[in-house]
């Protein structure tokens, strides 16, 4: 226990002394992403108000400073909505994307190994999913997955993976084809390993790094289809105060208080722009040690 | 006796001071070499040979003393000569070639220089010393000699070194010359040219030799006589012919079987030797006792004397009479071993024909030919066989389809007597771990995310699957194998030099107790150093473990001074296969030569450029695939007709329409006009004495 506290201890100053170094755009980045976690872990507990309560005062009011993003049609703080649903649409977007990536990983990194008829096939069914436009994939599985499941959050974090997958899977096949062709993996083939043991003891460390940029990517642009879907109410069941289903409830207010559309807006932009910008950053510096590993 | 012998040593019995006292290292040695004769001393380390010889120099010091007995050379008593006519003696009527030519010789000075001051030290050959040295070099087959005279001795191999110092103990024409173990440090090859260098030297000069060993197998090569000590004892003394055939003296045949051979199973059926000396617990009887298979308590008290047994064989052993019986029995036997031809061929690949590209062919405009076709050869256990020739000769492809990589298109891979299955995927686990790939480049063979330990653990895991803890202790002993701190268990790749990778690659194969390793390129990835260290790790490996291996590789110099037997592939056919000192002694395959004078170290300035015909295609696939680039073509046959296998030896054999003999002359010829334009100082003595170096 205390070698791991000071191992974590040493980690910490490491990365202190290295974070000027580091790239602006993941500092940047690590910010905005480090301002939004804390208001998913700790929102809940300060906001102003419940979020579904009503009657927290005039409705269409606008901004003001109790109402920082003004009152809906319903009299629901607006702020304390956007606040409490921050951690839902993290949530929603990590578990959506972290599935894709497993499933995605898994399947390239086999189909780059195995190669072949069975890459063939996988591939062309890869591509076939990933030739239909995502939110029309999406609409499609949540419309197949029949009413009962309509505004279930499992349903939309399986479709956010069923979206992801296969663009996961085509990246991972390509950088297990880099690293099948070396000769450690033909080491394991010799010694009669599995094609299930190669993918996780060689191929899968090897290309953790072009995975971890791949993930970072993907989740900066699952909130926007979190929102999307919510917006076109195949997301989450209202009254569940999603980032886009808070939009679409207050789209008809936008010339009248528009503030009620922006706030959510803003939070679900500023969440995308520093997931994008802490993924820029961290795809900089794994590229910089893989290329140093790889000599 | 009619004729009286040059050297006598009669009951010589010598101490060295210990301490207080003396202890005695010689017990009454008795020998004498006649004029003309080659008398072979042979014994393992500390038995008292080296002390015989020097004796033989008369060189006293203050720590050591004849107790007793005489040295009698040229009827004079050494003993009784004072320091004057001691000079006179040695180095003018006695000489020494000592073992190690490196120190003998001395560095700062000219070899030229360091043989005329022999000369002039003794007043010989007076006003004619230059001519003198020349004429010894070239007796010593240094054949340039004014350049080599030129020369510092470090710029000379070993075995250059070696002649040098042979042609120094010959300067003043010598009764007697004293060799002091002059082919221990020498490597194989070297060893058996010096052997013959100096066989011919005594045919032609006929002065007498004290030829001192460990190395029985040179004796028998070279030696009229033999005597044999043990614990400072002359144990057997016989004439060479006859104590090879009958060994009387237990340890004599102790050390008989010791010797290594080509057919090696038999090597040490039942009577090698056991045990080491102990000296310091010789029972009071006969010194070999302890170790003797025939001993009986008698031996231990009772002191052996040699006894003649024969005519001109003498032995000090009280049991001779019963050794002699269970001799005449094996020696027999092993005859009948040699003679049959045995099928224990680790690996043998018959015909088997390779090429890629099987899949997908409607990609491709024309199938692509063969890169290996009709292929065949064997690999004994414990031996290594070394596939050479040019890049895309296909030498990688044979390693990669023994390995199930890749699987023949035609003909069959047997391993130990049984038929691999083609591919990796259908072979049992058992043959995966008997066979493994040692890949040329460390940095791509291990995988980078993975700490050493890991590497090593998983064939550990895989092929034996021991406990947590056996498996620890099976890596920390392999790295201890491969000469790595068990503490690189928890390095990554990066962390470790291109040496110490490839040794955790070589680590990797040995944890799966293989018996064949297929050793691809396996030195070329490193510097000449860390080869060099590698390439004594794979010796040493290979004798420990018993391995059997295929080492591919395109330097020569490495392959002579690792393989047993060598095949010299082009274009994926077999020009030429035999035992590595054949293979670089001509006859050669003109591939072979061409091969041969590829190598930097021999390379001369005049050296036409056999590569300007490398481009070259083979012209067809009728005729030898070395048509159109061979530069001793004979015309149209060679186009149209594939050349015979032409028999060197039993082991050795050629794939050419030319004959023999004419391969012989041509390469004399070659080199003959070679070093006719060389320029002087351009040239090496010993052409084909690749790697020679590498080892001295």
């Amino acid at each position: 226990m205390a070698m791991t506290a000071t191992a974590t201890t040493a980690r910490w100053s490491a990365l202190r002394r290295s974070w000027p170094a580091m790239p602006m755009s993941l500092r940047i980045g690590a910010v905005i992403l480090l301002i939004h976690f804390i208001i998913a872990a700790t929102g809940p507990f300060w906001i102003p108000y419940g979020p579904s309560q009503i009657g927290t005062g005039p409705p269409l009011s606008g901004m003001s400073w109790a109402h920082p993003f003004g009152i809906d049609q319903l009299g629901r703080d607006v702020f304390s909505r956007v606040i409490y649903g921050a951690h839902i649409v993290i949530f929603l977007s990590l578990s959506g994307t972290f599935i894709g990536l497993v499933i995605g990983a898994i399947v390239g990194l086999f189909s780059g190994y195995v190669g072949g008829w069975t890459d063939d096939i996988l591939q062309r069914f890869l591509e076939a999913l990933i030739s239909i436009p995502f939110l029309v994939l999406a609409l499609i599985a949540i419309v197949a997955a029949g009413p009962a499941y309509s505004g279930n959050p499992i349903l939309l974090v399986l479709v956010i993976a069923l979206i992801y997958a296969p663009r996961i899977a085509r990246m991972a096949r390509a950088a297990a084809l880099d690293i099948v062709m070396r000769d450690f993996v033909t080491v394991a083939k010799l010694r009669g390993e599995s094609a299930w043991s190669v993918v996780r003891r060689e191929l899968l460390p090897n290309a953790t790094s072009v995975l971890l940029v791949e993930f970072a990517l993907r989740a900066g642009y699952a909130p926007v289809l979190v929102g999307s879907l919510g917006f076109l109410g195949f997301g989450v069941r209202p009254p569940t105060p999603e980032w886009g289903l808070i939009m679409s409830e207050n789209r008809s207010l936008i010339t009248f208080a528009p503030i009620t559309v922006l706030g959510p807006g803003l939070m679900l932009a500023s969440l995308v722009v520093g997931l994008n910008l802490f993924t820029e950053g961290l795809s900089r510096i794994l590229g910089r040690t893989v290329r140093l590993v790889d000599k | 006796m009619s004729v009286r012998p040059l050297v006598e040593v009669i009951n010589l019995d010598f101490a060295y001071r210990q301490g207080e006292g003396w202890a005695r290292v010689l017990h009454g040695v008795n020998f004498v070499i006649y004029r003309g004769e080659a008398f072979g001393l042979v014994g393992e380390s500390g038995c008292g040979k080296s002390t015989v010889a020097y004796q033989l120099l008369a060189y006293r010091r203050d720590n050591s003393r004849i107790e007793a007995g005489r040295i009698i050379f040229r009827e004079e008593d050494l003993k009784d000569l004072d320091r004057p006519a001691l000079d006179r003696l040695r180095g003018n009527r006695i000489s020494l070639v000592p073992q190690n030519p490196t120190t003998a010789l001395s560095p700062g000075m000219r070899v030229g220089r360091q043989l005329i001051e022999v000369l002039q030290f003794h007043d010989s050959f007076k006003g004619r010393e230059a001519r003198r040295v020349e004429d010894l070099f070239q007796l010593v087959g240094l054949r340039s000699s004014t350049s080599i005279g030129d020369r510092y001795p470090h710029q000379l191999s070993g075995g250059q070194q070696q002649r040098v110092c042979i042609a120094m103990a010959l300067a003043c024409e010598p009764d007697l010359i004293v060799l002091d173990e002059p082919t221990t440090g020498l490597d194989v090859t070297t060893q058996e040219q010096i052997v013959e260098l100096l066989k011919s030297l005594r045919a032609r000069l006929g002065m007498s030799m004290l030829y001192v060993t460990h190395d029985l197998g040179v004796l028998a090569q070279i030696a009229d006589r033999v005597g044999v000590m043990y614990a400072g004892r002359m144990v057997e003394t016989a004439t060479t012919g006859e104590l090879f055939a009958r060994p009387r003296h237990p340890y004599t045949r102790g050390l008989i079987a010791s010797i290594p051979q080509i057919e090696k199973t038999n090597r040490s059926a039942g009577i090698a030797l056991r045990g080491f000396l102990k000296r310091d617990q010789l029972p009071a009887g006969c010194p070999f006792q302890p170790r003797c298979d025939f001993a009986e308590p008698e031996c231990a008290s009772e002191v052996q004397v040699l006894e003649t047994v024969d005519e001109g064989h003498a032995v000090a052993c009280r049991r001779w009479r019963d050794i002699t019986a269970v001799q005449m029995r094996s020696a027999s036997t092993k005859a009948d071993a040699a003679r049959e031809i045995r099928p224990d061929h680790i690996l043998s690949v018959e015909g088997i024909r390779l090429g890629y590209g099987s899949h997908r062919k409607w990609l491709r405009f024309s199938p692509p030919a063969d890169v290996v076709q009709d292929l065949s050869f064997a690999i004994e256990e414990g031996e290594t066989f070394a596939l050479v020739g040019e890049s895309g000769s296909g030498k990688s492809t044979v390693a990669r389809a023994v390995s199930g990589l890749l699987a023949p298109k035609g003909g069959i891979i047997r391993f130990e007597g049984q038929v691999l299955p083609p591919l990796v995927a259908d072979r049992s686990r058992e043959l995966r771990r008997s066979i493994q790939y040692i890949f040329q480049n460390p940095d791509a063979s291990l995988n980078p995310r993975a700490r050493i330990g890991t590497i090593l653990s998983r064939p550990v895991e895989m092929f034996f699957n021991p406990g947590r803890n056996a498996i620890v202790e099976r890596i920390a002993e392999a790295l201890d194998d491969v000469r790595l701190d068990a503490s690189y268990a928890a390095r990554f790749p990066d962390q470790l030099s291109g040496g110490e990778r490839q040794r955790v690659a070589i680590a990797r194969a040995l944890v799966a107790n293989s018996k064949l390793l297929l050793c691809d390129e396996i030195l070329s990835g490193l510097d000449v150093s860390v080869q060099a260290n590698v390439l004594f790790l794979l010796q040493r490996l290979r004798r420990e473990h018993n391995l059997s291996m295929l080492f591919i590789s395109h330097d020569l110099a490495v392959v002579r001074n690792l393989a047993d037997r060598v095949g010299v592939l082009f274009r994926g056919r077999l020009m030429e296969v035999g035992d590595v000192e054949e293979i670089f002694k001509p006859p050669f395959h003109p591939y072979t030569y061409e091969l041969l004078m590829a190598v930097p170290s021999i390379r001369r300035a005049s050296r036409p450029r056999l590569q300007s015909r490398a481009d070259k295609a083979a012209t067809g696939k009728a005729g030898c695939a070395f048509a159109g680039r061979c530069q001793w073509q004979l015309g149209a046959i060679c186009d149209q007709q594939s050349p015979p296998w032409r028999e060197v030896s039993p082991r050795h054999g050629i794939l050419c329409h030319i004959p023999l003999s004419e391969l012989t002359t041509r390469v004399r010829d070659d080199l003959a006009h070679l070093s006719a334009q060389a320029s002087p100082g351009n040239q090496k003595a010993d052409p084909f004495n690749v790697g020679e170096q590498t080892h001295s």
